[in-house]
């Protein structure tokens, strides 16, 4: 008698743990990294933010094939003053492309952007939940009681870099960016609780 | 205990602890596999094609507007383009106070059921088609030109100047004539202070100057638009600066209102006797004590004659000895006293002659003299009384009437039934309602050209103290509609207008093409824009052409008003010739008189559609979705009643069937209903809540009668339940010292008398260190009038949904914070036993009453966080006590263990669009939420800000947390401390909406702050010290003036 209720009973706990681990293993998995969507334009960071290249070309002239060094705050104008660090508006793409590029495939498909008057669609690469309320300027402007920002300014071989790259990786040698962090709970507590940095781990720092 | 020696197979599964961990982590694994191609789904952000420069430092960030709201100065709250809060104004001029209804019109902006366009109705509105505004305007034109002076337009009361000068424009090119219907306009102050000063401008009384107030069934904090609520709270803290004294406020009338539940002595008199005793208390004052400049003037004395007070006394159900003690109160405070009338008592048939008595008291008070009235806003009394409408209903039906045209009127649900408007309406040939939707009237005309919300189009006010407000839009129209200056200066321009064609002119000049950074701003299309600077550059006397009006205008747009010459005050000479008014005292009236009282919230019903008006609790009576007949307790108990037991309510000409409720502190004599519900054709929010009273009114030589009309009642078989907020009225203090009160005499023996508690023992819980501030509030119930504006405040800021009247009646609100009001019990030998929650006669007839904002605690020792499985509720290090969403499991623990009961779950979806049809059809009311919510563009109102709840998470106040933060990101973008911020640096939504100044919040652990100022008062209390959960919310004692 008990074995066949025993054994309904054992496939309802499977069925329950499969769900609970599931759900578990999700919310911990490693959903984030290395996400790297494809976007309408092929825009390259690496060549807009990444340092210059100089290489002779057919004729022996020096052409850069790197990129042109352009700051991160060129475009993503708000990060210092806003929670959004903002997508430019296509009117910042035409700031140059109005004389420079016009042969390009890419540069073109923005430049018809631009003349039917419609708003880039992009693909949002760093996407947080939405009960997430997340603040570029709050981050950027954090400073340490002598006044040096709490986000680290040189990168693992100690050489010097933007604060964006923290969280970011090294957007200026992508030609497609990616998702380089886990972007989780996790990986966001782990700055805040460091003792140097000393930021709030109260919930309502980032859910209300 | 058994002896086995490993853990035994559970009974309940057959499983043993060890199989079941090895079953699980083989799941896990398994799944850990099944999980790892998970992604986000691609989600899309879209930056603007060229942004504009006016945004550089404003994205993600809130922008405030200042505009009108009929006829209230309000600051809106934007983000992003949409209107998401409506705050009052700091620093507004004109002295207007905000109602509830202000602050809830964004559901009226962001209405799903208003016209989405023109509608050719042709009086069938269930096949009205769609129309366009061109085609329609003109027709329009067309018919105006041949109506001649056979045309009407019809509207409510007309602040703007602009919008009556077009009319008057319109009036002289075609002959147009224009009739005013403002529903609950009452002509009896107009006509008293007329007769008595030879000018009917009506002066604002100035009650932080009286000592001594005295309210002829006053209700001036039951229509806060008038501006009064603050001015009379500066006077009824007992701590007053040195010199000053808290005010005394003595109330006579028959149904308990909010102003009288604020009162330090009730008096309870039937409407129709209030003229009688205004009158018997000016003989005392005039004849007896021979008492101010009228004391000689033989015509008052005469006319007063009758009125004394030991003739009076047996007629008016009141002890002469009561009268008399009053009378010599003001008499001792003459110079210092005011006398108020004004409320629904002077909708009577005698209500001039309430007015009346009120003026000749303060004359002979000296009142006028002595600067208690405020001159300069002095201001005529909204014209649109009953005889027009009555004029216009007549020559419809004789024919004199061939072109209607309806703008912000409602009449065929408004006006008394004797005037019969359905029928006129019927006669006239061509009907134009420029409403906002296909309502009571708009049903019965040939075409609806529905007019913008005002937060969408433009127009001015003309506002008391000779200011003039700037309605400006905060929004695109949000469907095809167009602002009424605008309709009606392109028909006048069509019509010939000059004005009106030089608007339109501009208007329609060609718009430069929109240029990458272009420094000049896009004109605007709108014509009633151009009519408006136009209007505005006489006002100002400068040229629109030169840059010194560009300044001058754009200065206006900025502050929202332009300060003009402020009225002159008139002579404040009575003419004995006005005592007429008073006539004989009134005959003993036997039986029961009906007072019909505008609701609370809903007033004349225009927002019927409001899902936040219908669902805030009326502070008196805590009922909300519907009214109900207001009968005296005793009254109420004889007829062998329960609440809800339906009556039918016979005053002669009209009957309606109405629920009963037993209202505290109602007369005897008197029942009353509300006006503004039952609503049959504003939006299925709206629809059949509530009863219509509006036709019970009478019109009587012109004038409407709202108040001491003779009724008979009847119960008919059948209940309709009662949407109360609250369950208990009484409270016994002595069993339960959660609402600190006291008298003035017992507070100036000991200021801290009413804060009695019983002490709790040690904690178990070690003590809290908040090296970083902590946040708290203090709310000084002296001030507090229980006007309900923090709750709209609060409901809007926090995206708090409503949950319509089946959710109220399952006890299902959803509010973070409420106003509890109560009964207080007396003292009685042995205390009161249970009974006292039943409401005894003792209390309830005659009662106290305390008003408690109650929201979330923010305990120290927090009982809901220790109980949470889930740390779903938390302590921050400021002292704040987090609800985190994401984690919340729906337990409801917490709400179970808060001895505060300010938790709300949702235990349904009710901000979520629900798409599925099935379970729509399955679970009715999940259509139902959806109906009141979800629909579109209702999502608009959401506050960015703060997460949308969904089914089966707890929440509760945040203390505005997410204005705690943005403060923190400011201070960290300027680089000063974000733990420890400026005083007044947060301001939650409940504070901001406070026209009394009674919430304090701040950082309590910074000594300086104004909250630990309030905390460390001696009439400072945190409730349930007993229990031991050291909430950060102190209330300050409710301190009654009983020093006559």
């Amino acid at each position: 008698m008990t074995g066949r209720r025993s054994s309904a009973r054992l496939i309802t706990i499977v069925i329950v743990a499969i769900a609970v681990t599931g759900a578990l293993g999700f919310a911990f998995s490693n959903v984030r990294a290395g996400y790297e969507p494809r976007q309408p334009i092929a825009f390259s960071h690496r060549r807009m933010a990444g340092a210059p290249v100089m290489q002779p070309d057919a004729k022996g002239q020096p052409v850069n094939i790197g990129g042109f060094n352009i700051p991160c705050m060129y475009c993503h104008t708000m990060a210092y003053k806003s929670r959004h660090a903002t997508l430019p508006s296509t009117a910042v793409c035409m700031n140059c492309h109005s004389t420079v590029g016009l042969n390009k495939e890419w540069v073109l498909k923005m430049k018809d952007y631009w003349d039917r008057g419609q708003p880039i669609p992009w693909i949002k690469v760093h996407d947080l939940p939405d009960f997430v309320y997340f603040d570029h300027s709050a981050h950027l402007n954090a400073k340490n009681v002598d006044g040096t920002s709490k986000l680290s300014l040189t990168d693992e071989h100690g050489q010097p870099m933007v604060a964006c790259q923290n969280c970011h990786g090294k957007v200026q040698e992508m030609d497609v960016v990616s998702v380089t962090q886990t972007f989780n709970m996790q990986w966001c507590i782990n700055c805040h609780r460091q003792p140097a940095i000393q930021a709030s781990t109260d919930c309502v720092t980032c859910h209300r | 205990m058994s002896a086995h020696d490993h853990t035994p197979p559970d009974d309940a599964t057959g499983v043993d602890r060890r199989e079941f961990l090895r079953l699980t982590s083989a799941v896990a694994a398994a799944s850990a596999l099944a999980t790892a191609g998970c992604q986000v789904p691609p989600e899309a952000t879209v930056p603007f094609h060229d942004m504009p420069e006016t945004l550089v430092d404003g994205l993600g960030r809130a922008r405030y507007f200042h505009t009108v709201l009929d006829g209230t100065p309000v600051l809106v709250r934007t983000r992003e383009g949409r209107p998401i809060l409506v705050t009052p104004p700091a620093n507004d001029p004109s002295g207007r106070g905000l109602a509830v209804r202000h602050q809830a019109a964004l559901m009226d902006l962001y209405d799903p059921d208003r016209a989405r366009g023109p509608l050719s109705v042709r009086r069938r509105p269930d096949t009205a088609v769609a129309a366009n505004w061109q085609a329609a305007g003109a027709d329009v034109v067309a018919k105006l030109k041949t109506a001649g002076a056979n045309a009407v337009l019809l509207t409510g009361a007309v602040t703007s100047p602009a919008l009556a000068a077009v009319i008057a424009g319109l009036s002289a090119t075609t002959g147009l004539r224009h009739v005013v219907w403002t529903p609950l306009a009452t002509d009896a102050a107009g006509t008293a202070w007329t007769q008595a000063f030879g000018h009917g401008a009506v002066a604002k009384p100035r009650l932080d100057t009286a000592d001594l107030i005295v309210g002829l069934g006053a209700e001036f904090l039951d229509r806060p638009d008038d501006g009064m609520e603050g001015d009379f709270a500066k006077r009824r803290s007992p701590d007053q600066p040195a010199g000053g004294r808290m005010s005394r406020f003595v109330q006579l009338e028959g149904r308990l209102t909010l102003t009288g539940a604020n009162a330090d002595r009730r008096i309870r008199v039937r409407d129709s006797q209030l003229a009688t005793i205004g009158a018997a208390l000016a003989h005392e004052l005039v004849v007896v004590r021979r008492l101010g400049p009228l004391a000689d003037d033989a015509a008052v004395t005469g006319a007063l004659g009758p009125f004394a007070i030991d003739t009076i006394a047996a007629t008016v159900g009141v002890d002469a000895a009561v009268l008399k003690a009053l009378a010599a109160e003001l008499a001792a405070a003459a110079g210092r006293a005011l006398v108020l009338a004004g409320g629904s008592a002077s909708t009577a048939a005698n209500g001039a002659a309430v007015e009346l008595a009120a003026v000749v008291l303060n004359v002979t008070l000296g009142a006028f003299a002595g600067g208690h009235f405020d001159e300069a806003a002095a201001q005529l009394p909204a014209a649109g009384g009953a005889a027009a409408l009555a004029r216009l209903a007549d020559d419809m039906r004789g024919g004199r009437v061939d072109v209607l045209l309806v703008a912000g009127a409602n009449p065929v649900y408004d006006a008394p039934s004797a005037v019969d408007i359905a029928s006129a309406i019927a006669a006239v040939p061509f009907v134009v309602s420029l409403n906002d939707r296909l309502d009571e009237t708009s049903r019965l005309a040939d075409l609806l050209a529905p007019a913008s919300h005002p937060f969408e189009c433009w127009a001015d006010a003309a506002l008391p103290r000779g200011v003039v407000a700037m309605q400006q839009p905060v929004v695109q129209p949000l469907a095809d509609t167009r602002g009424l200056l605008d309709v009606l200066v392109e028909w006048a321009a069509a019509l010939g207008n000059d004005a009106a064609r030089t608007a339109v002119t501009a208007a329609s000049a060609p718009v430069p093409a929109p240029l990458p950074a272009t420094a000049e701003r896009a004109r605007s299309t709108s014509v009633a824009f151009h009519y408006l600077r136009a209007a505005w550059a006489a006002r100002l006397a400068l040229d629109p052409a030169t840059p010194a009006f560009e300044r001058a205008w754009t200065d206006v747009l900025r502050t929202g008003w332009w300060q003009g010459p402020t009225p002159v005050a008139g002579t404040r000479a009575l003419s004995s010739a006005a005592l007429s008014l008073f006539g004989a005292p009134a005959a003993s009236a036997a039986g029961l008189e009906l007072q019909l009282y505008p609701h609370l919230a809903l007033a004349d019903g225009r927002g019927g559609n409001n899902g936040w008006l219908h669902e805030l609790p009326d502070p008196v009576t805590r009922m909300t979705w519907g009214g109900a007949l207001s009968i005296a307790p005793r009254r109420f108990d004889e007829m062998l009643l329960l609440n809800g037991d339906l009556i039918e309510v016979d005053t002669g000409g009209a009957k309606v069937v109405a629920p009963a409720y037993r209202h505290a502190g109602m007369h005897y004599d008197q029942v009353a209903l509300p006006l503004g519900l039952g609503r049959v054709a504003c939006g299925p929010i709206g629809d059949g809540i509530g009863v219509n009273a509006f036709p019970l009114r009478v019109v009587d030589g012109g004038r409407l009668v709202a108040a001491a009309l003779p009724v008979t009642l009847r119960k008919v078989p059948g209940t309709v339940p009662l949407a109360l907020a609250q369950g208990s009225d009484v409270i016994d203090r002595d069993a339960r010292p959660i609402v600190p009160t006291t008298t003035l005499t017992a507070y100036e023996a000991d200021r801290k008398a009413g804060t009695e508690q019983t002490e709790g023992g040690p904690s178990a819980w070690p003590a809290h260190d908040y090296p970083k501030g902590r946040w708290a509030m203090a709310i000084d119930l002296s001030k507090c009038n229980g006007c309900g504006k923090c709750v709209i405040g609060c409901q809007a800021e926090n995206n708090i949904p409503i949950v319509g009247r089946h959710g109220m009646l399952d006890g299902r609100e959803m509010s973070w914070l409420r106003i509890d009001r109560y009964y207080d019990a007396p003292k009685k030998d042995g205390g009161w036993d249970a009974d006292v929650w039943d409401g005894p006669l003792d209390v309830v007839e005659d009662p106290q009453t305390l008003f408690e904002p109650m929201l979330c605690q923010h305990c120290e020792n927090a009982p809901c966080e220790t109980v949470c499985p889930f740390s779903a509720t938390m302590h921050s290090e400021d002292g704040l006590n987090q609800q985190i969403y994401n984690r919340c499991v729906g337990t409801r623990y917490c709400a179970n263990n808060c001895p505060f009961k300010v938790r709300r779950f949702n235990y349904w979806e009710l901000s979520k669009r629900q798409d599925s049809s099935f379970f729509r059809w399955l679970v009715p009311r999940i259509a139902k939420n959806a109906e009141l919510n979800t629909r579109e563009p209702m999502q608009m109102k959401n506050n960015p800000e703060v997460t949308v709840r969904s089914r089966g998470v707890m929440e509760k106040c945040s203390f505005c947390v997410q204005r705690i933060r943005a403060a923190r990101a400011d201070a960290t973008r300027e680089g000063t401390s974000k733990d420890h911020l400026a005083d007044g640096a947060v301001v939650p939504a409940c504070m901001e909406a406070c026209p009394t100044n009674a919430i304090t919040f701040g950082d309590i652990n910074q000594p300086e702050s104004r909250v630990a100022a309030q905390a460390a008062h001696p009439r400072a209390m945190k409730l349930l010290e007993s229990v031991g959960v050291k909430p950060s919310v102190s209330y300050l004692t409710k301190v009654r003036n009983d020093k006559v």
